[in-house]
């Protein structure tokens, strides 16, 4: 039994022995409803009378039995009523469409322009006060819902492949309904009732608690709320047990509906928030690492042997041995399927990992313009908020995504700029025009005022340029900015990036792709990342005409060229995450696999001192 | 925006029109004679001479079109008749009693939204922790307790048990402020406890979407604080839902009200309703629902155009 089952046996158990006590009222060896008894009213709980007796002595146990079987009758009257005139019109609208949708779900919609309580209210003044005119009401109220659930899932059902193949086939409107789309939409349906039965208690309470619902004597929740209310100072009792009743059932109701929701559509999550926006102190404490000043030759980013996993028991490494080096005014493409890592690495790099995943191995030593390194993978996310911006920083994929809609791009481009401590209002005016300027987008004085949504998918992903760059970043890391782009525009923003790397000659930059001919123009060194590792390293040129390693070999041939006649897909896919194959990760789809390759993990060569491969023929690979 | 707005007014007249007509309808095509059934008390025949005399002032002779266009006028010139219980122009009644109305509706909102989008936010962050299921719960059951059971019971510990509070009544702020004050506190704490749950709950759900849109991570990535991400960044979107669903329900609470006016002796429209209804004064119910409807139908539009100024890719889908 699955856990969002088990959590549905509370509620549903406490609204099984509710509706039986309920149901067996007249088997019970309760007291008379009506029988009077003036001289012990108000009189507290006794044997004979457990939960006391009411101002006119009546037994508050049997009231509040029999009033709950009419508060239930009544709503669960209503439920089905409205359930079952609403099915059906959403069914008959949903399945037929144009005039017959007018006449079922558009006409019961119209039952919606009212407050609900009005409308309850207008047919009680049409028809007098009582049981039946309530029933009449609330089924009124609640059909137009259920004629929406149920055109809702019709829609979504009736589109389905085998209904239209059953059509196909010739068989009658109502036997599809009945017997393939009723049983497919029945489960939002019964999340419905749970929900109309409970807000039908609270209608069919309030209005008896009026007096313009259930009629006395006939006992009813709302009745004897009404009536505790005159007798507060001398039995406060009278008033808090059927409350506690009412409340309590409404809420059980409630309850049953949430829970169904979940146990029908397990899709939610139930963790979730937001780790990095809890104070401090929960997760990893320590500041970085400082290993002193280096010389300043050194790297500008060097990681090694980093491990980037999910949950504890067991731990799935999504990444792991991964290194890669940046240095000063250098241009690094990480290259590799999707599935390999190479975001995750990245947005490691700023700290930005999913709250799911963690860090679980190895550095990532970052040299800051102080000359102070620091090592990344130790820090928590009050240091990194520090780096981001001056330090590192990154341009995104998806920047229709990654832009706030409901900013103008301007401001979101001030509030960079005022982050990284540039103050007075005209000089970051000043800045965010020329910073558009400078990424190229025309008439910045005027766009600055632009929506996200108001600027075109290449402008935007300039003005998400913008926003990187917007603090001199030392490090820039570009997570496939432009594989959401056509061709023209690739280019363009291709140019871009070039532009911004003879500007500001000392940035270093990690270009994500999985576009190799993007690499060869853009990139000097390359990192080629499959299934979570990196496999091979070196400079630009030399690991396109020479690969060392059969994996970066096979995605080479896979790259269309003009001159190239045939195009070799690399066979088989990336494994999952959590059945990778033991020894060497490539090994399966290898051509050149040996026995000892599925065995041991390969360690990793350097053919030369600029080069790495992690793979352990890689003298015979090309 | 302003081709916007003028779409979004013209489907409210829409609406309005749609109300009115469904309101004529409901008390004109029931089987039966109106008269009649607004002069029958249970089962006792009413007297046919008093029918036919109420026919008369009804206007029920005339044919059914000329009724309803007769009807629409009289709405159109603010003419909502006159009360049958005492002859009143039904509009003066209405007049007074809907600023007090609003005034328990408005405040229980401000109090409600003080409260619930801090604490929606916060259980949102701790999602899936205890003080995020606390808050959940307290929501639920805020929303299970129906609002009359919540006025007694606040009645029975403010004002009986530790007598802090009147119970009820209604002074007006002209003649006594600070009473005035003191009455609204429970009426509006009683309304703002259902619509705090509704605003936590929904201020919750859509933060936690919010969180996980990219743009929050680009917040980060800019280097922004704690404060001004969650401020500008996922707070700020994350009320556009919120807002709608406020709105929609304040103008579900413009009807009601009924029972906390009721609980609390507050003489707002709602209470008004109840006893026209009550008394079956057929002028008097057509006057309020058509109030209430219009307020309805116009609090949704005041959010839409309120939502369009806050999402500022709305007014694109203009049809």
């Amino acid at each position: 039994m699955s856990r969002s089952t088990r959590k549905l046996l509370l509620p549903g158990g406490i609204v099984l022995a509710l509706v039986t006590v309920l149901l067996l009222a007249p088997l019970l060896p309760l007291h008379d409803v009506r029988a009077m008894d003036i001289p012990n009213r108000f009189a507290g709980p006794s044997a004979a009378h457990w939960l006391g007796q009411d101002e006119f002595g009546r037994d508050v146990l049997a009231r509040l039995i029999w009033g709950g079987r009419a508060s239930l009758f009544i709503a669960v009257g209503s439920a089905l009523a409205a359930a079952t005139i609403g099915t059906l019109l959403g069914l008959l609208g949903g399945y037929f469409r144009g005039v017959v949708e007018v006449l079922t779900v558009r006409a019961a919609e119209v039952l919606l322009c009212l407050p609900p309580l009005l409308l309850a209210l207008l047919v009680v003044t049409i028809l007098g006060a009582g049981t039946w005119p309530l029933i009449l009401a609330l089924t009124l109220l609640y059909t137009p819902n259920y004629a929406r659930v149920a055109y809702a899932a019709t829609l979504q059902v009736r589109g389905l492949d085998y209904v239209t193949a059953q059509r196909a086939m010739g068989a009658p409107p109502l036997t599809i309904l009945g017997r393939t789309i009723l049983p497919n939409v029945l489960p939002p349906l019964l999340v419905q009732m749970s929900l109309v039965v409970a807000s039908a208690m609270v209608i069919e309470s309030g209005l008896s608690f009026l007096g313009l619902g259930v009629v006395p004597p006939t006992p009813s929740w709302g009745l004897m709320i009404r009536a505790a209310r005159g007798a507060m100072e001398q039995a406060p009792m009278l008033l808090v047990w059927p409350s506690l009743a009412l409340a309590g059932t409404i809420l059980t109701f409630n309850l049953l509906c949430d829970r169904l929701q979940t146990a029908l559509d397990p899709r939610e999550v139930t963790k979730g928030g937001a780790l990095w926006m809890r104070r401090p102190g929960r997760r990893k404490t320590a500041a970085a690492r400082r290993h002193g000043a280096a010389d300043d030759n050194g790297p500008l980013v060097e990681i090694c042997n980093l491990a980037i996993s999910v949950g504890r028991t067991p731990q799935i490494d999504l990444v792991r041995r991964a290194g890669l080096t940046v240095m000063p005014g250098e241009t690094v493409a990480l290259v590799g399927e999707s599935g390999s890592g190479k975001t995750l690495t990245s947005l490691a790099l700023l700290g930005l990992l999913p709250d799911q995943l963690r860090v679980s191995a190895g550095e990532m030593r970052y040299r800051t313009r102080a000359g102070a390194v620091l090592d990344l993978a130790q820090m928590d996310e009050e240091a990194f908020r520090a780096l981001r911006g001056p330090e590192v920083s990154m341009v995104f994929q998806d920047a229709a995504a990654a832009l706030n809609p409901v900013h103008r791009v301007g401001d979101q481009l001030a509030e960079a700029l005022r982050a990284g401590g540039l103050t007075g209002e005209r000089a970051v005016q000043a800045r965010v025009v020329e910073l558009l300027r400078h990424v190229g987008i025309p008439e910045p004085e005027r766009r600055r005022r632009a929506y996200p949504h108001e600027l075109s998918g290449g402008q935007r992903q300039r003005a998400m340029i913008a926003l990187a760059v917007a603090n001199s970043p030392r490090l820039l890391v570009a997570d496939e900015p432009t594989t959401a782009l056509d061709p023209t525009i690739q280019a363009q923003i291709l140019d871009l990036f070039r532009k911004l790397k003879t500007d500001t000659p000392d940035m270093g930059l990690i270009f994500v792709t999985h576009d190799l001919a993007v690499v060869s123009e853009l990139a000097d060194r390359v990192v080629v990342m499959y299934a979570g590792e990196v496999v091979e390293t070196g400079p630009v040129a030399e690991v396109f005409a020479r690969p060392k390693h059969p994996y970066t070999a096979a995605l080479i041939a896979s790259v269309p060229e003009g001159a190239a006649d045939q195009l070799r897909a690399i066979p088989g896919s990336v494994p999952p995450p959590h059945d990778m194959p033991p020894g060497c990760r490539f090994a399966p789809r290898c051509d050149h696999a040996l026995p000892q390759c599925t065995s041991r993990v390969p360690e990793t060569s350097h053919p030369e001192a600029s080069r790495s491969s992690r793979c352990i023929r890689w003298k015979e690979v090309c | 925006m302003v081709r916007y707005i003028a779409y979004r007014s013209l489907v409210a007249i829409f609406l309005v029109w749609v109300v009115v007509t469904l309101v004529f309808l409901l008390l004109h095509l029931i089987p039966g004679d109106p008269a009649e059934l607004l002069l029958s008390q249970g089962s006792i025949a009413p007297d046919p001479q008093a029918v036919a005399a109420l026919r008369e002032k009804m206007g029920l002779n005339a044919p059914l079109w000329q009724q309803y266009l007769d009807h629409l006028g009289g709405l159109l010139s603010g003419d909502l008749g006159a009360s049958f219980r005492d002859g009143a122009p039904v509009i003066e009644q209405i007049a007074t009693r809907l600023p007090r109305t609003l005034e328990v509706i408005f405040t229980a909102a401000l109090l409600a939204s003080l409260a619930g989008v801090p604490l929606g936010t916060w259980a949102a962050i701790r999602a899936g922790g205890k003080a995020d299921g606390f808050v959940s719960l307290l929501a639920s059951a805020a929303l299970s307790t129906p609002v009359f059971v919540v006025g007694s019971v606040v009645i029975l510990i403010f004002a009986q048990q530790l007598k802090w509070l009147p119970a009820g009544g209604f002074v007006p702020f002209s003649e006594d402020p600070v009473q005035h004050l003191k009455l609204l506190i429970l009426p509006a704490g009683t309304v703002a406890l259902s619509l705090w749950a509704v605003i936590t709950r929904m201020t919750r759900a859509s933060v936690l979407e919010v969180l996980e849109r990219d743009h929050v991570r680009t917040a980060r990535a800019k280097g922004l604080g704690r404060n001004t991400i969650l401020r500008r960044h996922v707070v700020r979107n994350a009320l556009i839902p919120v807002l709608t669903v406020l709105g929609l329900e304040m103008g579900t609470l413009i009807g009601g009200t009924v029972l906390v006016e009721f609980v609390f002796n507050w003489p707002g429209l709602s209470g008004y309703l109840v006893a026209a209804v009550d008394a079956r004064d057929y002028p008097e119910v057509v006057g309020i629902v058509m109030t209430i409807s219009v307020l309805f139908v116009f609090l949704n539009l005041v959010v839409d155009v309120v939502n369009a100024a806050l999402d500022p890719r709305i007014s694109l889908v203009t049809p």
